[in-house]
């Protein structure tokens, strides 16, 4: 049996392609999956479970037949989907985990992250990510009609636009330390995770160990999903 | 000296009054005023660490009072039976939660005065009951909403106090 992961789909009604590409990943490929873990930012946007996307229906039943058929799905918040709550995990079926996460995976000790919380060169996401992470922010959004939340999403993501198109490459990265730090913090040498869009296996040494970080990739252009079993770690592409 | 009666047994620790002073002060006043009895080990992390002294069963989080400065630049080393103190990001956030080294954690030790180099401040070391501590590393441990490595079954500080 393998362990399945993803991250990143950003599935919105803008990508039809994309949407389709993950049914049939859920209809095709999970089957059989030990557990299939979606490391954060599954949708485009989630503006609460009382107004659950048109387009995001299909998925959301595929993701339910996927676990009624016996493979759990576990899904991390990314930076758009952060306001998923119950509603989600009813009609889905899956489970949201919180980060950091630590799972034993075929007996190595293994942290999953979305990613951008590593991302600490970029200070004015790091803000930003605060602000919408607290509570209290939270049940001020979720409390607003749904007009009003389609049009702070709209909002924030035209200030996310402009501003990423203004950050140098290397902040929109990983820190390197941040990512020690964690990975110290938690006793792993092994980190999967998403968020970055580069993806990619990292080795380096951490405390004497080899330490391990696989980053996914996303779904823009194609389907891709990473998969663990007893010999290790697999990556392949989907068309 | 202190004890700590655990549900698996009783630990006795000495505290650095002299090294860490004001670390020591704060766990003692937490000591005084009962406030780890009946809290948890909440994070058990073989061949790590074992953290608790800030949650209740059911993992209800205990107030606190306000946080500490960081002492970890006492040259004390976060050896294997060393209690050093728990805290977020900020190097300067400890309150009550406490750790206690099950192996030698240098990583963790004072490297520079910085965020990332701070580290965690050692203010006592296990005298007797290290066994207890061994067993507590043992446990079976599980996920509970947001907090990793929780025991399946509470690992309880009964009780706490000062002993000659």
């Amino acid at each position: 049996m393998t362990t399945l992961f993803i991250s990143d789909l950003h599935l919105s009604q803008d990508r039809h392609d994309t949407t389709e590409l993950f049914i049939r990943f859920l209809q095709s490929i999970a089957p059989g999956a030990k557990a299939l873990y979606i490391l954060g930012d599954l949708f485009e946007v989630w503006l609460g479970d009382d107004m659950i996307l048109p387009d995001y229906r299909t998925p959301i039943a595929a993701l339910k037949k996927l676990s009624e058929k016996g493979t759990p799905v576990y899904v991390m918040y990314g930076n758009r989907d952060f306001l998923m709550q119950q509603g989600f995990e009813e009609v889905s079926g899956a489970t949201i985990i919180h980060e950091p996460h630590i799972l034993d995976l075929y007996g190595t000790r293994t942290l999953l992250l979305h990613g951008d919380t590593l991302c600490t060169d970029d200070v004015a996401y790091q803000k930003f990510r605060t602000m919408v992470r607290n509570p209290q922010w939270q049940s001020e959004m979720l409390a607003k009609s749904p007009q009003e939340r389609l049009a702070m999403a709209k909002k924030l993501r035209e200030i996310s636009k402009t501003e990423t198109a203004q950050k140098a490459n290397d902040i929109m990265d990983v820190n390197q330390d941040a990512v020690e730090a964690v990975m110290r913090e938690q006793h792993v040498w092994q980190l999967i995770h998403g968020h970055t869009h580069r993806p990619a296996e990292h080795t380096f040494e951490l405390d004497g160990k080899t330490a391990r970080r696989i980053v996914l990739a996303d779904w823009y252009t194609s389907g891709s999903y990473l998969s663990c079993d007893q010999n290790g770690f697999q990556s392949t592409v989907l068309n | 000296m202190i004890r700590m009666q655990t549900s698996h047994g009783v630990i006795e620790i000495e505290l650095e009054t002299d090294k860490a002073p004001e670390t020591s002060a704060n766990f003692l006043q937490y000591v005084k005023d009962g406030f780890y009895d009946g809290t948890i080990f909440h994070r058990v992390i073989d061949g790590f660490m074992i953290q608790g002294g800030g949650l209740e069963p059911g993992m209800k989080e205990k107030q606190t009072r306000s946080p500490i400065n960081n002492e970890a630049n006492n040259g004390l080393k976060n050896e294997r039976g060393t209690l050093a103190m728990a805290r977020t990001q900020d190097p300067h956030s400890a309150t009550a939660q406490f750790f206690i080294n099950i192996a030698d954690n240098k990583f963790l030790n004072h490297s520079s005065p910085t965020i990332d180099g701070w580290g965690y401040c050692v203010f006592g070391r296990v005298v007797k009951g290290m066994d207890i501590v061994d067993a507590i590393k043992g446990v079976a441990t599980t996920t509970k909403g947001y907090h990793q490595d929780v025991p399946v079954d509470d690992v309880v500080i009964e009780k706490v106090e000062v002993i000659d």
